[in-house]
């Protein structure tokens, strides 16, 4: 028996296999759930889907009819809903001074918005309860130039996940965010080709490695889960480094 | 064994009350396979859990740094080292302010300041070398308020806070270090509480899940913490099914509580 057996899940933002979205779909198969997973592209989730028995559906978090059709691609794939994860996201660099409306807006539409528009659509699904879990940031617990946009849009969304949690709790579905650390992904493969960088990284972080894939993916597992008695929060994998800083570009030589 | 604590031993003090959290914490360490020492004052009760569960019984006076050092000398002999150590130990003092006296003040240091500072004292060079995982019991009242509390409540937030401080600096070594946040559990410590019509009510106004937590919920964030999938340190870990999001009832609110319930059952 696993830790998610009987469940349905929603992952999205899962079109690479090096992503923590795919980690988080592998362990949540590995407990027994089924999946359905979403991307902007179909086609890059389906590959990925069918290898663990679940579907690939085609999802753009910025567009609500796309977010309530994946909601309803579950619901009728599978029969019902019990976890939803969301993983979508894209990082944005401007500092404060050049920051422009146009960024400030698409990094609102993907991270706040985004993320509202999940838990509105996912939760209307969850006919029994259920765990929503969406992805916050490193850059919401420490500042990191550049990254206003993104980390404002970001922690917007935190708050956002606290008063759905007060919400929702009467309808049995609790919601939380999980903030990962700065881990190895997909989205941060160029980051982690400099040496400099990663090394600036690591001397901020007290567990002296970085987060892994799989170690977002076992927090999310908890989550998820029906013992975990907790919503309404932002659960830390950073190895630590919410109690540093992040290194300034300057140090990166 | 299988289990999420398969080959792991655990140190839990705070077990010798019958039923309270640290027995429950304990058993389901156990059951996920883990080889565990029960601490605390009562050794009887201590002796009948550890023959439960196999497991061995410590003495442990956790307002007596000699103790704790003995405590942890001694579950390293019996198991060989530790690899998870959960503070389940608490005084749940519910005084006025103003009337709390010096003694009470250094009594609750003493056990709920001092005691988990000293207890991560004697952990650290038994963990140094394999790692580890150390849980303190905290309260969500470390965050949010409740009245006649305040003793209690600061030294609690005191500790959460020490505990960061241990996570920063002996992260390298693999040792992580989170405390977990209940609001009110039902265990034998609130009972008696729970037995007063209408005075869980106030208090469950303030769950988004729609009801308070139990000891299980609190061992489940345990296994959690302790198991080696968990990459989380420095964390306080809010394990109240959202009552830091509404907060407790006020001392108005759970009299009005008791009083309406009492007039309906007249």
């Amino acid at each position: 028996m696993g830790r998610l057996t009987g469940k349905v899940a929603v992952i999205l933002g899962a079109s690479d296999a090096r992503s923590m979205g795919a980690a988080t779909a592998r362990r949540f198969v590995e407990e027994g759930a089924k999946v359905v997973l979403a991307a902007r592209r179909k086609d890059a989730v389906a590959d990925i889907a069918a290898e663990l028995g679940g579907i690939g559906v085609g999802c753009d978090i910025t567009d609500e009819a796309s977010v309530a059709a994946l909601a309803k691609a579950a619901v009728e794939h599978f029969g019902g809903l019990h976890v939803a994860v969301n993983y979508a996201g894209q990082s944005s660099q401007a500092s404060v001074l050049d920051v422009t409306a146009e960024q400030l807006r698409h990094q609102s539409e993907i991270h706040f918005v985004g993320t509202a528009l999940f838990i509105k659509h996912m939760a209307l699904a969850m006919q029994q309860g259920g765990s929503i879990v969406t992805a916050s940031s490193l850059t919401v617990l420490v500042q990191a130039p550049d990254l206003g946009a993104y980390a404002g849009s970001k922690g917007g969304a935190d708050v956002y996940v606290r008063v759905a949690a007060n919400e929702l709790g009467a309808r049995g579905i609790r919601v939380n965010s999980l903030a990962p650390g700065f881990t190895r992904s997909a989205m941060t493969e160029d980051y982690f080709a400099v040496p400099a960088v990663t090394n600036a990284f690591l001397k901020e972080m007290p567990l002296g490695r970085f987060p892994t894939v799989e170690d977002i993916a076992s927090t999310a597992l908890w989550l998820a889960s029906d013992e975990a008695f907790v919503t309404g929060q932002r659960i830390d994998v950073t190895a630590g480094q919410a109690l540093r800083r992040t290194p300034r570009p300057e140090e990166f030589i | 064994m299988s289990g999420r604590l398969a080959s792991k031993t655990a140190l839990v003090v705070g077990a010798a009350g019958e039923g309270n959290m640290g027995q429950v914490i304990a058993r389901r360490f156990a059951a996920e396979g883990a080889r565990v020492a029960v601490a605390g004052r009562n050794r009887a009760v201590l002796d009948r859990l550890a023959a439960e569960i196999g497991g061995v019984a410590v003495d442990c006076d956790f307002s007596d740094r000699a103790s704790i050092f003995a405590m942890v000398d001694a579950t390293c002999a019996a198991l060989g080292g530790i690899d998870i150590a959960v503070n389940a130990t608490g005084w749940g003092l519910l005084k006025p302010f103003l009337e709390t006296t010096d003694a009470d003040f250094d009594r609750m240091y003493a056990l709920q300041l001092r005691g988990p500072f000293q207890f991560v004292q004697a952990l650290i060079p038994v963990m140094e070398k394999t790692g580890g995982s150390i849980v303190q019991i905290s309260s969500a009242t470390a965050t949010i308020m409740f009245h006649d509390h305040a003793a209690y409540m600061a030294t609690k937030a005191g500790t959460d806070h020490m505990l960061r401080t241990v996570a920063n600096e002996f992260g390298h070594l693999g040792i992580r270090v989170n405390s977990i946040s209940p609001g009110v559990t039902e265990t034998p410590m609130t009972a008696e509480a729970a037995a007063v019509p209408g005075l869980m009510d106030a208090f469950v106004k303030g769950y988004p899940l729609g009801r308070y937590g139990t000891s299980d919920d609190i061992a489940a964030g345990c296994v959690w913490l302790a198991s080696d999938e968990c990459f989380m340190t420095g964390e306080t870990m809010q394990v109240n099914g959202g009552l830091i999001l509404r907060g407790n009832p006020t001392k108005a609110a759970i009299e009005a509580s008791v009083a309406a319930a009492m007039s309906a059952q007249e």
